[in-house]
């Protein structure tokens, strides 16, 4: 029995160790020829050129992954019509949730498993990739010259284009109208008239803000604009982060930074119960459930709260501008790139990749975008209409009241996530704001060793 | 001489055998361990292709690092607590399910059931429980409830009760056979001199049961050291640093702060730490058990 037994159990090792061997000589294969790829990135414009000869091959698959994981469906659309006007290309999606988006993308990369296609930020990530040796050039790919010029400067990266922009949309703050209405509150211009209207909110025993702070993201996303447009708009420190990143800044003799805490620790108090505890889905569920009167927030959870409740999406919630200051002139509205789109330059089927590209810089799958993703797109003459609620901010759009806080980020060190923690030690008086000001100066210093 | 040579060639066979598993664990584990070593004594940030050696910088700074101390410090807070609370939990229930009771067999599918789901899920479903499923049920009683995932001071206790309820289920199985291993005659004549059952679990119980109970701390101690699913899904070391345990750690300085050299220089801290901690502890266990 028990010799049978070992016998089967070294069958199963060997088979194991079989197969481990196969998958290891399969990417070996494809990792010892960085010669061959550096010699074809030498010649994107020939290889594009040379696309419709190759039509008739056999069909290829290429792998796209991105991190618009809530967006699965309204991008399995743009694949199945893509797929269908190009039957030779098949698109093997992985969406991959944003928190864990950057460790498996750099997992992948590194242990030479090849990803075609794939969703990345503008800014430091990207120049990172691009360090590394990851993307393919796209500036002299046709379809890069549909988008604004400015557009494709301000996603540049050492002046050359690695990503193809997709798609950008505000970051403001949704509120609930009826609330609002209810107890006559205006739309807040001001920080300090946001607060007022909180604490009018808070005294009839409703929620003011919904968080969701128990993932990462969320305070992170709020913390990563507030604290960039106080230090470089309102203290005029623009050159902050430059010196930060050389170390020659620091938190300390940056008031933004107090202001930024005190911030948080408003938001905090005027958070939902538990603001720890509950996530970013539950705290959408809140506001779709009108429990909650505001939320700061992109415009990715409309579709979910058009699936929960109609009636608040088609006339019942508002958004505007979040007011990061006390000066109405400055809050203007903010208005990021988000998921921008690189091919691998180690990528075997480039033509295919090249061609998807060109697909989603089209028109009629922009518009699918706008319509089932809900968020703007870059790609010019495509549709602008995704909820009723952004129709709002068309005064923003129309007198170019917009900014970027992110492109005063030029950090490759993520202080974001450090100073979220840290701050959340503040919401329970563990820390107060010097304390971790002092912590989060330390932090920095010990990461330019 | 001669008898030497067949020895061996007789032993040849069992070599081949061997040889499956140890191209496994050599490739497996010994590789990836040696190429870690060596890439601790670069700055490599986890994409470039270069490296550039910096020494012992790494090491120098980790021990330098204070946040290394404090995560150090829940990790054990952590481990310790959960290893009390797992041996004594399942040590109860396996001395139940010994016992005649009626059912007992359902009962010890029941109770080892949370072990077969994933820790992921396990993860995911309670911090669901922490943050919706109780507050809701207290809230008919009038108790008012947040969820203790949210707050500092609880946190790690939060992330205990999780792991006991699922971590029970191995080391009660573990138990139960030792229980089962102690032949029933040494407890009856313990009884016949006329100890109570108090008496007979200390004296003669326990004493028997004492291999179980180094091998299930010993399981669960180094598997709570190494914990990492668990915190990551669930709080992912947060608020503010409460439950930041050293995986999670050299996990966020590898991959989030594009620091791979120095997390490789921490998880060789780490690797050295357990080995100690797993040999203090052998030998403590070791002197105290019983041979029969």
């Amino acid at each position: 029995m028990n010799k049978k037994l070992g016998l089967g159990l070294s069958i199963a090792l060997m088979t194991t160790l079989l197969g481990a061997c196969g998958g290891n000589s399969n990417n070996n294969n494809s990792a010892a020829s960085p010669t061959n790829a550096a010699a074809e990135s030498a010649s994107p414009a020939t290889e594009s050129a040379s696309a419709p000869a190759s039509e008739e091959t056999e069909p290829v698959t290429i792998s796209f992954m991105h991190f618009k994981s809530d967006a699965t469906d309204g991008i399995a659309k743009i694949v199945e019509q893509f797929e269908s006007e190009n039957p030779n290309i098949k698109v093997d999606v992985q969406p991959v949730k944003f928190d864990d988006y950057a460790t498996l993308l750099k997992t992948k990369l590194a242990s030479g498993d090849i990803v075609d296609v794939f969703t990345l930020n503008a800014g430091s990530t990207t120049k990172l990739y691009k360090d590394g040796g990851y993307l393919e050039d796209l500036t002299d790919q046709e379809f890069m010259k549909t988008f604004d010029p400015g557009v494709l400067a301000e996603q540049a990266t050492d002046g050359r284009n690695f990503i193809m922009p997709l798609n950008a949309g505000p970051i403001a703050v949704f509120y609930n109208k009826k609330i609002f209405a209810d107890l006559g509150i205006e739309i807040p211009t001001t920080y300090d008239a946001l607060i007022a209207a909180a604490q009018k909110i808070k005294d009839e025993g409703k929620t003011p803000f919904a968080l969701g702070w128990k993932d990462g993201w969320p305070l992170g996303m709020w913390l990563s604009r507030d604290f960039p447009s106080n230090t470089v708009l309102v203290e005029k420190q623009t050159d902050f982060f430059d010196k930060l990143e050389k170390g020659e800044a620091k938190f300390a003799d940056n008031p933004a930074a107090k202001t930024t805490i005190a911030h948080a620790l408003d938001m905090f108090k005027y958070g939902n119960k538990d603001q720890l505890g509950v996530d970013y889905n539950g705290a959408v569920d809140m506001f779709a459930r009108e429990e909650a009167a505001m939320m700061y927030m992109g415009t990715w959870p409309l579709p979910d709260i058009e699936k929960k409740n109609p009636e608040l999406f088609a006339t019942g919630m508002g958004y505007f501008p979040y007011p990061f200051s006390n000066d109405p002139a400055l809050n203007k509205l903010e208005f990021n790139p988000d998921a921008s789109i690189a091919v691998n330059s180690k990528s075997e089927h480039k033509e295919a990749a090249f061609k998807f590209l060109a697909y989603l810089a089209s028109v009629p799958a922009a518009n699918t975008w706008v319509e089932n993703v809900k968020t703007l797109t870059y790609v010019k003459g495509a549709s602008t209409d995704i909820a009723p609620a952004i129709t709002e901010l068309q005064p923003y759009f129309d007198n170019g009241q917009l900014y970027n806080s992110q492109v005063f980020i030029t950090t490759t060190i993520d202080w974001t996530t450090q100073f979220s923690q840290y701050v959340q030690k503040v919401f329970f008086n563990k820390a107060t704001a010097e304390d971790i000001i002092k912590d989060l100066d330390d932090w920095v210093a010990k990461n330019h060793k | 001489m001669e008898s030497l040579k067949k020895t061996i060639r007789r032993e040849m066979w069992y070599i081949l055998f061997l040889v499956p598993g140890v191209l496994l664990f050599t490739f497996a584990v010994i590789l990836p361990f040696v190429s870690g070593i060596r890439y601790s004594f670069t700055s490599w940030d986890g994409i470039s292709r270069k490296l550039t050696y910096i020494g012992w910088d790494n090491y120098v700074n980790a021990l330098q690092d204070a946040d290394l101390w404090t995560v150090l410090g829940n990790t054990f807070k952590y481990a310790i607590i959960l290893t009390l609370l797992v041996n004594f939990v399942a040590l109860l229930f396996a001395l139940l399910l010994d016992s005649y009771l009626p059912l007992r067999n359902l009962f010890r599918t029941i109770f080892f059931l949370p072990s077969v789901i994933s820790v992921i899920l396990a993860g995911f479903i309670w911090s669901y429980n922490y943050s919706q499923g109780f507050p809701r049920l207290l809230a008919n009683f009038g108790v008012d409830l947040t969820s203790p995932l949210g707050n500092p001071d609880r946190a790690l206790y939060g992330l205990i009760i999780i792991a006991v309820w699922q971590g029970i289920g191995a080391p009660m199985i573990i138990y139960i056979a030792g229980l089962q291993g102690i032949p029933a005659e040494l407890s009856e004549s313990a009884r016949i001199d006329g100890a109570g059952p108090l008496r007979v679990f200390r004296n003669v119980t326990l004493p028997l049961l004492a291999p179980s109970v180094t091998i299930n701390t010993l399981l669960v101690l180094t598997g709570s050291l190494k914990v990492f699913d668990l915190v990551l899904v669930t709080t992912n070391g947060g608020p503010g640093f409460a439950t930041e345990v050293i995986a999670t750690f050299i996990y966020k300085n590898a991959f989030s702060s594009f620091k791979a050299g120095y997390g490789m220089a921490l998880s060789m801290i780490f690797f050295v730490i357990l080995v100690i901690v797993t040999i203090v502890q052998v030998t403590i266990f070791r002197k105290r058990e019983v041979e029969m």
